[in-house]
């Protein structure tokens, strides 16, 4: 293992790799800084520009490109109090009342030291959990697979849905459908290709993941584009940025804070589905309670643990949510998804073989990931008043950009023109999706799993003669799939039960 | 009433139910008729699902909630979609270099740009720069001019 460490370290200190991370936390911050364009479409759209090179390093870039979203998403929920992604949404919540109040550069600085140490402690969990994880998971076969795949795909659908499991569960069935699209694989016949040559070859994780985020969110800001007060404030924002230098009060009300965050963040990020959002949420919400009344009612006013909470929580998450991409091969969240699209495409299947097939690359990733932190902390931060010039690129210039750079990406790796045309019919039925309030991520989830979900159904089959027994038989694969189904049912009982204790409660007072 | 789940459950069940009778034209072999998994299983079991989910969203809405699209710039959004897909049929009879230029210079007007330096300068320039960056640093061969400048 330590071989592998320092092969990793090695290939991570490298120039190039270096110069890599820093480029992808900077490209990642400038598109994660735009509102509504996260970690998925930036990853997505440098995806075709890393096609050319070595795994490794396109892993790298990738991993600081979502670092750098994550950071710059930070950065405009805090100016603008326009998340970029979900998973800063909470970060806006002290955030925004700190930089209405002139102290946005103490905010911006809060959100980055306690980002760079979540991410630090998470990496090093990272550097334990996933060998450990790795080296059982040796022990998986298809069954297990198959099972873990339905696992993930609920999961998603369960914490994605805000509360809406029925819609999340139905665009996870969405994406697995759209994955069937093309030629089947063991068979060789072609399915749901309506004789379109075209579309033999399936529709390319790419195209979708472009068409429905980036794409759609640059068509719902043509369909409602900000108001000029919206405009003005975002030029006030960027504009008046106060020092970023924190107090020693502020630091002791932070590490602690830290330590719990990002404890939580990593174990929320490993499961399945529930990502930086929810850890982010879940760690607020646990510091205002710890934080006593008195403290708790600044939680909403400004208040440095409401905004290092979050922050620490979510990018420990992040990197948390890489244990199962790299140790199972199963992605957790629609960003680890469009890694694992990645990794396919380069030739690497994620899973426990990568950790004895290609030590480099697994390793690199998990150091370039603690690279990306200290990148963000020493370069980003102090240049933060000049990235957040962005916010001032006008949206007429913007939205014909990011379309150019979402239909140039995809046709890049294709050449192939039916794709632009292809990736207009997906946003317009993306937008129309989004509009009446269907998640995405679990529809790119199903659609990247859909084909080994299938693959490995089948080859479990094969294995046990045709028998689907092995569903009830094998106790890993039968724990792992009752799981599932509790994920799914057990929010939908908690109701009737709390409803049912009171009334027993209250029968109870009145028989007293 | 119509809620976001209802319209939603409407057009997923007709996809859904589109998808099932998609499913009866797999092709299949007569040794595979008995077989348990078939290149047919997955998307019939997919199908059966679809309806199911959007049935039940169709039946029993999670909530009362409806589309609010109010102030939405609906004649410019269809107007986008079809420069971007009069750029797909130009992208390569018309060459990288004057079809990306004009399809950046319609979508910066049509968003209402009325400067003409910087409807220019956001088009011309970075297209030239993003192809210089993709065939002389990337080594992605990329044609830059129309067909009837091309050489052959």
């Amino acid at each position: 293992m330590l071989e592998g460490i320092f092969s990793g370290v090695g290939t991570a200190l490298s120039p190039i790799n270096l110069m890599m991370v820093t480029v992808g936390c900077f490209v990642g911050t400038f598109i994660g800084m735009l509102p509504g364009l996260g970690p998925i479409s930036a990853i997505a759209l440098m995806i075709p520009i890393t096609y050319g090179f070595d795994p490794a390093t396109g892993l790298i870039l990738m991993a600081g490109v979502y670092y750098g979203a994550i950071f710059g998403g930070s950065t405009s929920s805090i100016l603008i109090n326009a998340p970029g992604v979900a998973g800063t949404v909470a970060t806006a919540f002290d955030g925004y009342p700190m930089a209405r109040s002139g102290q946005a550069g103490k905010a911006l600085a809060i959100a980055a030291y306690s980002s760079f140490s979540g991410g630090t402690i998470a990496a090093i969990f990272l550097l334990v959990a996933a060998p450990s994880l790795a080296t059982v998971s040796l022990a998986f076969q298809s069954t297990d697979y198959f099972a873990l795949m339905v696992l993930g795909l609920t999961a998603v659908a369960a914490f994605a849905g805000k509360g809406n499991i029925v819609k999340a569960l139905m665009m996870t069935v969405l994406g697995l459908m759209i994955s069937t699209v093309g030629t089947d694989q063991t068979q060789g016949v072609q399915r749901f290709t309506l004789g379109m040559i075209d579309l033999t070859d399936g529709i390319s994780f790419l195209l979708l993941a472009m068409a429905t985020f980036a794409l759609s969110e640059a068509l719902m800001q043509v369909l409602k584009p900000k108001s000029d007060a919206d405009r003005k404030r975002e030029m006030e924002a960027q504009q008046n940025l106060g020092s970023m230098k924190l107090t020693s009060e502020d630091k002791r009300e932070m590490v602690p804070v830290i330590g719990r965050s990002s404890v939580l963040g990593f174990i929320i990020g490993v499961l399945p589905g529930a990502g930086a959002t929810i850890a982010s949420f879940l760690a607020y919400g646990m510091e205002q309670r710890v934080a006593g009344p008195i403290k708790g009612k600044l939680f909403g006013q400004g208040s440095v643990r409401g905004l290092s909470a979050p922050e620490t929580a979510n990018n420990a998450a992040c990197s948390g949510s890489f244990v199962p991409l790299l140790t199972l091969g199963i992605p957790g969240s629609g960003t680890t998804a469009i890694m694992l699209g990645a990794l396919i495409s380069y030739g690497i299947q994620p899973g426990p073989r990568l950790f004895v097939d290609n030590p480099g690359v697994f390793w690199s990733v998990i150091i370039s990931m603690y690279i990306g932190n200290v990148v963000l902390l020493i370069l980003n931060l102090p240049l933060i008043p000049y990235i957040a010039r962005i916010l001032a690129i006008p949206g007429t210039v913007l939205i014909p950009m990011i379309l150019f750079f979402s239909l140039i990406g995809v046709y890049f790796v294709s050449f192939n023109a039916f794709d632009i045309q292809l990736m207009v019919i997906f946003a317009v039925a993306a937008v129309g999706l989004r509009l009446l309030d269907f998640p995405m991520a679990p529809m790119l989830l199903g659609f990247i799993l859909g084909g080994m979900m299938e693959e490995n159904l089948r080859r479990a089959l094969i294995i046990n003669n045709d028998s689907w027994s092995f569903l009830w038989e094998r106790p890993l694969t039968f724990s792992i799939l009752i799981i599932a189904v509790a994920i799914l049912v057990v929010p939908m009982l908690v109701p009737y039960i709390s409803r049912l204790l009171k009334r027993r409660q209250e029968a109870a007072g009145e028989g007293g | 009433m119509l809620t976001n789940d209802r319209i939603g459950g409407v057009l997923l069940l007709v996809f859904s139910v589109a998808y099932g009778f998609l499913t009866f034209e797999i092709p299949l072999l007569p040794f595979q008729a008995q077989a348990a998994f078939t290149a047919r299983t997955m998307p019939e079991a997919l199908s059966v699902l679809g309806i199911v989910l959007s049935l039940v969203m169709i039946i029993k809405p999670s909530s009362d909630a409806r589309p609010d699209v109010a102030g939405f710039l609906w004649g410019r959004g269809a107007i986008i979609c079809l420069v971007m897909v009069i750029y797909g049929l130009t992208v390569r009879p018309g060459g990288f270099l004057i079809s990306t230029s004009l399809f950046l210079m319609a979508g910066i007007l049509i968003l209402g740009e009325r400067r003409w330096w910087l409807v220019l300068l956001a088009s011309i320039p970075v297209v030239v720069f993003f192809w210089v960056l993709m065939t002389q640093l990337l080594g992605v061969f990329i044609e830059p001019w129309p067909v009837f400048l091309r050489g052959q």
